[in-house]
């Protein structure tokens, strides 16, 4: 139902240590923001592809069309940043409307697109980290960082909650079309909010008995779920440290100069 | 045709092209990287009261009732479920709800605010749908300043004693233009226009982001005000449980 977390339990690199993973995919996608340089977003996300298709086993077509899943927003924003209109045309580009100028200027469309590919790295390490590690290896991470209990039992209890809720969404959703539910606008609207309404009721009589169930398996306040431990290899320790220090060198170098 | 139209012509088809196969619009989420880490960083902070409020209240309602730690994850669950679902929209592209306003009309605003920040991660991490560096401009406009708005309209009705579905529509929906308003600041703030400064900028991104979000703001509230008249007829007793309704006297 939720592509992504599927494919990351066929990744090949599933088993990696987690905290490698995870410190990976973070501090590129630091050095990615914080330099915004066009070199750099090139290499992390073309690196970034090739662990995540090639290392991970991934299929390049379904990678496409998952980097495409962002580009309403990127298209539409980056067009607001170099589109302009003024009275006055600047040196990129100008198309005269009436009075006005749509314009831009040659530093601003450069700017856009590197935007555009600074983005486009940086979702690369997004999906690094989601199509290579599993949810619960993710909070695993964040509970050793320190995130608070009660928001990790959240998380716990949300992330299973989903996929019930989901199931029972589609369900729902199917019945209700074999039904003509959802022939026009006007009878879709109200099949979809009194599937949400149903789906609300039906959810809160699961979360009581789910307070039953964890109770009679003596919850006393306090999940407790055991994590496999793939300790992560020397060798790839090395290999991220002399990435990142590259990474952070560039980053230092073109701060500077 | 001259030059310039037919390469107009071309740009616009191009672009038509271009949202035929975008293959969906999402309620407002900045994407990831697409923030200076300045902004993030700034963002981040801004959230960090909202939450700290969020997390002692929530902590306050596990310490009264430990049963209710089911029931605030099922609603998380259920805010992230329903913006998932694609929803019935005039336009035939698929786009989402935030759900954040009904999160905040049934829940309160603190609670969302906890509950905004786990969906809006598992978002980014299993949709994509916003990230990981905006995580932080995300929660301040999807799970603070919208609900905030949402639940004070929502108050501010009832206490005028204006109709409860008016004042459910009007919630949602004001609730869903104000978080795409301050989304567009958000971005203006990081990319002020080369004519015009901040300002203009942001008037080209509400303008851009227009077509999608004004019908889908309707939408929502349509949808929400449906939620709650079902809600209301089939569910009474977890309506009280939660507060929503008050009990009969």
């Amino acid at each position: 139902m939720i592509a992504v977390d599927k494919l990351c339990y066929r990744s090949k690199l599933r088993y990696v240590n987690a905290g490698e993973k995870f410190a990976y995919s973070m501090l590129t996608l630091l050095f990615c923001i914080m330099s915004r340089s066009f070199a750099l977003s090139m290499v992390v996300l073309l690196i970034n592809s090739i662990l995540t298709v090639g290392k991970g086993g991934l299929p390049l077509h379904r990678y496409i069309s998952l980097m495409a899943v962002p580009s309403a927003f990127l298209i539409l924003s980056t067009l607001a940043i170099i589109v302009n209109i003024s009275k006055i045309p600047l040196d990129g580009y100008a198309l005269p409307v009436g009075a006005f100028f749509i314009t831009g200027s040659k530093a601003s469309v450069l700017f856009g697109l590197r935007l555009i590919v600074t983005a486009m790295a940086a979702v690369s390490c997004l999906y690094f980290l989601s199509l290579n590690t599993t949810m619960t290896d993710i909070m695993a991470v964040l509970g050793r960082l320190h995130c608070p209990r009660i928001i990790l039992e959240l998380m716990l209890l949300i992330y299973r909650y989903i996929f019930v809720l989901m199931e029972t969404a589609s369900a729902m959703l199917v019945s209700q079309k074999a039904r003509l539910g959802h022939k026009d606008l006007k009878t879709s609207l109200r099949s979809f909010g009194s599937m949400g309404a149903a789906l609300l009721i039906r959810a809160f009589q699961r979360s009581v008995s789910l307070y039953d169930a964890m109770e009679s398996r003596c919850y006393d306040g306090r999940i407790r779920v055991l994590d496999e431990q793939h300790p992560a290899k020397p060798s790839e320790i090395a290999l991220i440290i002399l990435y990142e220090l590259v990474l952070l060198v560039y980053t230092v170098w073109r701060r500077v100069a | 045709m001259s030059k310039k139209e037919k390469i107009l012509l071309k740009a616009s088809i191009a672009f038509a092209l271009l949202f035929a196969v975008a293959p969906a619009v999402n309620a407002m989420h900045i994407m990831e990287g697409y923030l200076p880490a300045s902004y993030c960083v700034a963002w981040g902070v801004i959230c960090v009261p909202f939450l700290a409020a969020g997390f002692i209240s929530l902590k306050k309602r596990l310490e009264e009732n430990r049963k209710s730690i089911t029931l605030i994850a099922v609603a998380g669950a259920f805010i992230f479920v329903i913006s998932s679902l694609k929803i019935p929209s005039v336009l035939g592209s698929c786009s989402h709800m935030t759900g954040t306003g009904l999160g905040a009309i049934l829940f309160g605003p603190s609670a969302v605010s906890i509950l905004g920040i786990i969906v809006l991660l598992f978002q980014a991490v299993l949709l994509a749908h916003g990230g990981l560096t905006t995580l932080g401009a995300n929660t301040f406009s999807m799970a603070v300043a919208g609900p905030l708005l949402s639940f004070s309209i929502y108050k501010l009705c009832s206490g005028l004693k204006v109709n409860r579905k008016v004042s459910v529509f009007l919630a949602a929906c004001l609730g869903d233009i104000f978080t795409y308003c301050v989304t567009s600041i958000q971005l203006a703030l990081a990319y002020p226009s080369e004519a015009g400064g901040a300002a203009a900028s942001a008037v080209k991104f509400l303008g851009v982001f227009a077509p999608v979000q004004l019908p889908l703001a309707i939408i929502e509230g349509i949808l929400t005000v449906v939620i709650v008249i079902g809600l209301e007829s089939y569910a009474r007793p977890e309506l009280k449980a939660i507060g929503f309704l008050k009990e009969a006297k």
